[in-house]
């Protein structure tokens, strides 16, 4: 059993976690996934811990990649993990190249296992080992990105809500903009479109690491995504719809006109 | 070699009355773990995932805001919290670029559980910062 595989090869949410094994079936199921690598928690503990055989499993395995790398991790220890510890583990984006992989590894193995997500752990019930595997993947530089619910996660309506903000789609996940906000039917039709407030775009820089960038006045309030692209996420939607079932969380980019999805998982707020 | 070099460990009090076997034993439980100037490596009330040596660099304790102790190259730290699973006793914050060596509270445990030497050793240390603080004086809180 290999535990550093292309992404398409992740199957087991229990070595691979669930983030992984999502991403693994969507790329099986044709849906627009950036290629990547899937890391088992035990390869991930092993490389944090210096054991060159891990190193040089990790390091074969992810060499077909192109640097700068996104590196997420994908919690494997209980179901529905990743979503609970969403913002306990680690995630590193733009690490400039292949050789800074084992210690991008070793920093997120110790996120798993720092005093803040130990207290986490104590304090929702869950006080295990922790288990954390990763997904590393080519880092996008996107135009817009961001987040689309195929349900409103707020009124619980049959209709797309969209959020988006430009460059990297952390910035509309941390809140750091006020995001356009779309609404489209299930036939794609578009029901409401709002500009958004967005001061920053988070892009990343070639020697590792993103940055916050101003963005120009004439943009902040500007749509970022034109009908066109609003009917291909319109048909990203149906399909992850079709792949995984209703009501799906899914962040995605779009990059020189290309859309790619960057994750998928079932909504978990209020009002479905 | 991973983990920890067994020269940094033989240099740890803790660790002293260990054969060489047992030593390189532990040696591959701990994972290095960097720290930046001025980042806080534990803080007084969190709970405590994993003990520390410290490899090379220097860190202030403080209790209550009050600094207590300095810690330097072969010290170790945040045994207390592992040991009692409540929160952290005091603040430690690397005061330079701070490279240490950490056994999470998983690996801790059966460690010293199935090791009476290293028991013993804790215990002594434990029973030092007793007195210490039975006298109002606590030299080397180690969170």
């Amino acid at each position: 059993m290999k535990d550093a595989v292309p992404l398409e090869m992740a199957r087991d949410t229990a070595i691979f976690g669930s983030k992984a094994v999502g991403l693994g079936e969507a790329i099986r199921q044709g849906l627009p996934v950036p290629p990547g690598v899937a890391l088992s928690g035990s390869i991930v503990e092993a490389v944090a811990g210096g054991e060159e055989e891990a190193i040089e499993e990790v390091t074969s395995a992810a060499r077909p990649l192109h640097a700068p790398l996104a590196v997420r991790s994908s919690a494997v220890d209980e179901d529905g993990a990743d979503a609970s510890f969403a913002g306990q583990h680690l995630t590193l984006l733009n690490v400039p190249s292949i050789d800074e992989l084992t210690s991008a590894l070793n920093e997120i193995w110790w996120s798993a296992n720092s005093d803040s997500a130990i207290t986490y752990r104590q304090r929702v019930g869950l006080f295990t080992r922790p288990s954390v595997g990763v997904v590393i993947q080519e880092l996008l530089n996107p135009d817009s990105a961001g987040v689309m619910f195929t349900r409103n996660p707020i009124t619980g309506a049959d209709e797309r809500m969209i959020e988006a903000s430009w460059g990297l789609g952390e910035s509309v996940v941390a809140g750091l903009v006020i995001p356009d906000n779309y609404r489209v039917d299930r036939e794609g039709r578009v029901l409401e479109r709002t500009p958004g407030h967005k001061k920053i775009a988070i892009r990343s820089v070639p020697s590792g690491g993103t940055v916050h960038e101003q963005v120009p006045t004439e943009l902040v309030e500007r749509l970022c995504l034109d009908e066109d692209q609003l009917e291909e996420l319109s048909r990203l939607a149906l399909q992850s719809e079709q792949v995984y079932g209703p009501a799906r969380d899914i962040e995605w980019a779009f990059v020189g006109g290309t859309l790619n999805l960057l994750q998928c998982r079932a909504i978990t707020r209020a009002g479905i | 070699m991973a983990g920890a070099p067994v020269e940094a460990l033989k240099r740890v009090p803790l660790f002293i009355d260990l054969d060489p076997g047992e030593i390189e034993q532990i040696a591959r439980l701990f994972k290095e773990r960097h720290f930046s100037q001025g980042e806080t490596v534990t803080r007084e009330g969190s709970g405590g995932a994993a003990f520390f040596l410290i490899e090379s660099g220097q860190a202030t304790v403080s209790v209550a805001g009050a600094e207590r102790a300095m810690l330097k190259q072969g010290d170790h730290f945040g045994e207390i919290a592992l040991i009692d699973e409540g929160p952290r006793s005091a603040t430690i914050v690397a005061s330079t670029e701070l490279v240490c060596y950490g056994l999470t509270f998983w690996d801790f445990r059966p460690l010293v559980q199935e090791n009476g030497a290293i028991g013993w050793k804790l215990l002594q240390v434990m029973v030092q910062k007793l007195r210490a603080a039975e006298q109002g004086y606590l030299p080397d809180l180690t969170a």
